[in-house]
């Protein structure tokens, strides 16, 4: 009877001290990242019976469980690939907003600083200092463009470096997962079943790391070996084993990295990632650095463009017909290196108005040529041919392909992402800017009508004979000739285009009354051309001549900030999506200190009163033997 | 909800986190006056602001481009009228060497003063600007545009005019070539000229001629050939009799719409001619002028011929000044478009900088408050978190 005192107490002893133990460990692992909540399962030892009543024979510690609910550690691992992806996307969204947004230096100052060289250009055309100034402006315009598109190239270097260290990390979590594994199911079978928390503890940290880096998804197998899936569901450890993630060049651009698996044959698979750190880093390539670039290229391309066709439709000081004030890089058309023949594509801008800021892929497939947008992979009606004397157009482009292709080839044409970064001011020479118009126009002294004749612009400055030297004159006050021949009628006030000018003659000729239209040469102060120049800054000259440049710097810089505003509030949102997630799991799996006091003091007392039982045993034991002594 | 410290904590420092990163925003609007420095803040306003920054720019532009169009009107202005004075001063040597008693060696010295002014002429036909650019030369601003030839001057320049943009769709002439100025000048009356046959042996003088009735004027030339001495026919050019009569001194001759009169004696075989008016240079008036009174005055016909050849000086020159002063009254035009745009672009920029400002400044009163709100809540949760962090069964057991 006092032996089975003896017994109970000491397992009740044993129970509580290691009860008191977990208490311990837990209130030591109260920060530790990823540590669950343990607390210990109490049961009753078997009744022993002594014939007519059973009497209990004490406590047995029979488990040591963690507070998990896979659920809620679920929901925070999704929750954590979400704001993984919004954390590393907003870097590159509000650098991109800084970069752009910031007026100053930036590129619509230059813009007005050069429409306005060229209206001081107009007011003194002969003027060496305000065509310097002009060349000036036009290098610090082109130095903006390639600043601004030099900062983007280096925010994608940025990218690539963060995409192998992530890659690297990934595959080194998932080795250590699969180890975990392996531990796990080895130490699962030995406890008899007993789950081995902290291993546990350790591999759901992992996972949840993960997820900040990728998104994932789980399944976990009966022996407790944890599988884990990324992307599209290609798998990265599979019990113990682990596929790691590669970084391949891009088929079209081997400097931009992209993610495979060991077992995708080098197959990309960056577009199945779109969330945790990676999807963010993949995401602010396509999402944010590219149509901005794109954007930006396609502004330089219809800038340059506009400004150097008004350079050459006028004349420079030395009577010649102005030099290209900008270059630019055209744009780019690359084949796929999976293609399996060497036909090449040249691309070519038909219609800078008809420009997009898209990318797109030219695929042959069947015999027939698709164009598809890289950006929704969306289809572009293509007409044309592809040859020379038929090159396929689409969106302002016009592209030849230099061979049939094989089936199954593709080409990424890129119109404009190269242009901002390669656009340059080429004039240097001041006196090469054509600040005059190329034709001029004057009314014989001997005419004795009172009709005037326009300054004359120019419509084509290709035609061969613009500079010719052109007499109209009267035959009589309704009729003239040009050159000596024809007899036209004249109307006061109607264009007479020839030679590719374009003049007007007014009010009420004389018979022998001559005008003549000839080479504006030697009118070095002449500023028609230069008015045209500084007027273009309000034409429309892009999206089909309804977008000025500077109306189209204006909505790059509305569509990056909303761009940065939608993802900064995107992440605001998922910050707090993630606390609540972190508080759900804590309040399964954490620590509360408060909580392991009572539990603390509840085992103690427990301890206390077992060791008071023990004691009340061995007195009893004792007066038994006083008893005995005395008899 | 079971709430554990280390979240607690953890959370508690991501608020703090957050409401310094706000305060920090408010304090750098507040020191920058800005409502917003990235486009992120306020995308739309960033970008009508950029929108709004350019016509700002551009019209400012308008205004130095206005600036710069008037004082090279001015300087242009002042120089017609200096051309005026000389005008009017060679019309009245003209005058005064018209009148007869002037001797031979009167009209030396008036020759010698004409080539005065034809000098000066010459000198304000050549005004350059301030940046050098001759302003009479059209389109070729960098050639000298006049010099003196045996027969009056020549024009190096064109007939170009240049134009300054001073506000959006609108330009302005900030000159008139030298060839309008001072070559297309009409001779005679402006309509038709009448000149003495030079070989006149008689002393009928030109007087005042008209035009009676424009629309019997058909612009043909005429000859008023005198069959006697006071007998006159006119002929047309293809030699047709239009009128005849009797002359008497004084008297106007009138056919076809227009009248002139002639007095003095001419001679039998005398011829007067009627043509429709050419451009004249004003320096080839100038010179004519000068090889007439150069010329002597020994017999009648002599001094009736000087008398018909200052008599079309004197009309060339008044053509002349009508001419300057119709250049003159279209400067006074055009500087008064100019300071009628910059008073509408002055106004036009005031709006737009408030524009710009409603949009991009900084509303203080809102500011400030935000940062007062901020840092009381700052402090608040400072001690709220003293307050807790304090609290710990472990303290009682």
């Amino acid at each position: 009877m006092v032996s089975d005192i003896f017994g109970i107490s000491v397992s009740a002893l044993q129970a509580f001290q290691a009860a008191m133990a977990v208490t311990s460990n837990n209130i030591a692992n109260a920060s530790t990242p990823g540590y669950s909540k343990e607390s210990v399962v109490l049961s009753a030892a078997a009744p022993q019976s002594n014939g007519t009543a059973s009497v209990g024979s004490g406590v047995n510690l029979t488990a040591t469980t963690r507070a998990f609910n896979q659920a809620t550690n679920n929901q925070l691992n999704t929750s954590q690939s979400s704001l993984g992806q919004l954390n590393s996307l907003q870097t590159y969204t509000s650098q991109i907003d800084n970069i752009v947004g910031t007026t100053a230096g930036g590129i619509s100052t230059a813009l007005q600083d050069f429409y306005s060289a060229w209206s001081a250009v107009a007011n003194t055309p002969t003027s060496a200092a305000t065509r310097q100034a002009l060349i000036g402006k036009a290098q610090s315009v082109a130095n903006s463009f390639s600043r601004i598109s030099s900062q983007l190239n280096g925010l994608n270097t940025d990218i690539n470096t963060r995409i192998t260290a992530d890659v690297q990390q990934i595959n080194s979590i998932g080795a250590s997962i699969s180890k975990l594994n392996q531990q796990i199911v080895v130490s699962t079978a030995q406890a008899g079943g007993s789950p081995p928390n902290t291993l546990l503890d350790q591999r759901d940290k992992l996972v949840s790391d993960l997820s900040s880096l990728i998104g994932v998804s789980t399944t976990t197998d009966t022996n407790g070996a944890l599988n884990v899936f990324v992307g599209n569901g290609q798998p990265l450890v599979l019990q113990g084993t682990t596929t790691t993630l590669t970084t391949v060049g891009n088929p079209f651009n081997s400097a931009q990295l992209e993610i495979s698996s060991s077992t995708a044959a080098g197959n990309v698979i960056s577009g199945y990632i779109t969330s945790g750190d990676l999807g963010g880093l993949l995401a602010a390539r396509t999402q944010a650095i590219r149509p901005v670039q794109n954007q930006l290229g396609q502004i330089a391309t219809a800038f340059s463009q506009a400004v150097n066709s008004q350079q050459n439709a006028g004349l420079d000081l030395g009577g010649q017909f102005g030099a290209n004030l900008f270059s630019v890089g055209g744009p780019s058309a690359t084949a796929s290196s999976k293609n399996t023949d060497n036909t090449s594509v040249a691309v070519s801008i038909a219609n800078v108005g008809a420009l997009t800021a898209n990318d797109y892929v030219l695929s042959y497939k069947a015999g027939a040529y698709s164009l598809t947008r890289s950006s929704d992979g969306s289809t572009v009606a293509l007409s044309g041919a592809g040859t020379v004397a038929s090159p396929l157009t689409a969106d302002g482009l016009s592209i030849v392909v230099s061979a049939t292709p094989a089936s199954g080839d593709q080409f990424l044409i890129q119109p404009t992402a190269q242009a901002a970064g390669s656009f340059a001011a080429v004039l240097t020479d001041p006196s090469k800017i054509a600040a005059a118009g190329a034709v001029q126009t004057s009314a014989a002294n001997s005419n004795v009508g009172n009709a005037t004749i326009s300054s004359g612009t120019v419509l084509n400055a290709a035609n061969p004979n613009l500079l010719n030297t052109t007499s109209i004159q009267f035959i009589t006050p309704t009729t003239y000739s040009v050159n000596g021949a024809g007899s036209f009628a004249y109307t006061a006030g109607a264009n007479i285009s020839l030679n590719g000018w374009q003049v007007a003659i007014s009010g009420t000729p004389a018979a022998g009354d001559t005008f003549t239209v000839a080479s504006n040469a030697g009118g070095t102060g002449d500023n028609r051309n230069a008015l045209a120049s500084a007027n273009q800054q309000t034409q429309g000259i892009l999206a089909n001549g309804t977008t000025s440049v500077n109306g189209a710097v204006s909505s790059l810089i509305t569509g990056i900030g909303s761009e940065a505003q939608q993802v900064n509030t995107a992440q605001a949102a998922q910050s707090a999506v993630n606390t609540q997630a972190q508080k759900n799991v804590q309040s399964v799996s954490g620590v509360n200190l408060d909580e392991e006091a009572a539990s603390l003091l509840q085992w103690q007392q427990s301890y206390q009163a077992a060791a008071q039982a023990l004691k009340i045993g061995s007195s009893l034991f004792q007066s038994l033997l006083t008893a005995v002594q005395a008899a | 909800m079971r709430v554990t410290q280390s979240l607690n904590q953890a959370q508690f420092l991501a608020a703090l986190t957050q409401i310094e990163s706000n305060l920090s925003q408010t304090q750098n609007q507040i020191s920058s006056n800005l409502a917003f420095t990235t486009p992120s803040q306020n995308p739309v306003a960033a970008g009508s602001v950029n929108n709004y920054d350019q016509a700002l720019a551009q019209s400012q532009q308008y205004d130095a481009n206005a600036n710069s169009a008037q004082t090279r009107l001015s300087t242009e202005d002042s120089a017609l009228s200096q051309v005026q004075t000389e005008l009017q001063t060679l019309r009245d040597l003209a005058l005064q060497a018209n009148n007869g008693s002037v001797s031979s060696e009167g009209h030396t010295a008036i020759a010698a003063q004409a080539t005065q002014i034809q000098n000066s002429l010459l000198s304000l036909a050549n005004t350059q600007d301030g940046n050098g650019e001759y302003i009479f030369g059209g389109f070729s601003t960098t050639n000298r545009p006049f010099a003196l030839t045996a027969g009056g001057a020549s024009y190096a320049g064109d007939q170009g005019q240049r134009q300054v943009q001073v506000a959006a769709g609108q330009t302005i002439a900030d000159g008139d070539n030298g060839n309008i100025v001072f070559n297309q000048i009409k001779t005679g009356n402006g309509t038709f000229d009448a000149s003495a046959a030079a070989g006149n042996t008689g002393t009928g003088v030109l007087g005042a001629s008209a035009v009676q009735n424009p629309a019997a004027y058909d612009g043909g030339t005429y000859a008023v050939n005198f069959t006697a001495a006071n007998t006159y026919e006119v002929r047309d050019s293809a030699n047709v009799l239009v009128t005849s009569g009797t002359y008497t001194s004084g008297q106007s001759i009138a056919f076809r719409g227009v009248q002139v009169t002639l007095s003095g004696q001419p001679a039998a075989g005398d011829s007067f001619t009627v043509a429709p008016s050419t451009n004249q240079s004003i320096f080839t008036t100038v010179q004519n002028l000068v090889t007439a009174l150069q010329t002597g005055t020994g017999t009648s016909a002599t001094q009736a011929k000087l008398n018909n050849s200052l008599g079309n000086a004197i009309n060339n020159i008044d053509q002349a000044l009508a001419q300057t002063s119709n250049v003159r009254a279209t400067i006074g035009a055009r500087l008064n478009t100019i300071t009628t745009q910059q008073s509408v672009s002055s106004s036009q920029q005031i709006q737009l900088k408030a524009s710009i400002s409603s949009l991009q400044s900084l509303d203080y009163a809102s500011a400030i408050t935000a940062l007062d709100l901020q840092n009381t809540t700052l402090s608040a949760s400072m001690q709220a978190y003293t307050l807790t962090q304090g609290l710990t069964l472990f303290k009682y057991l």
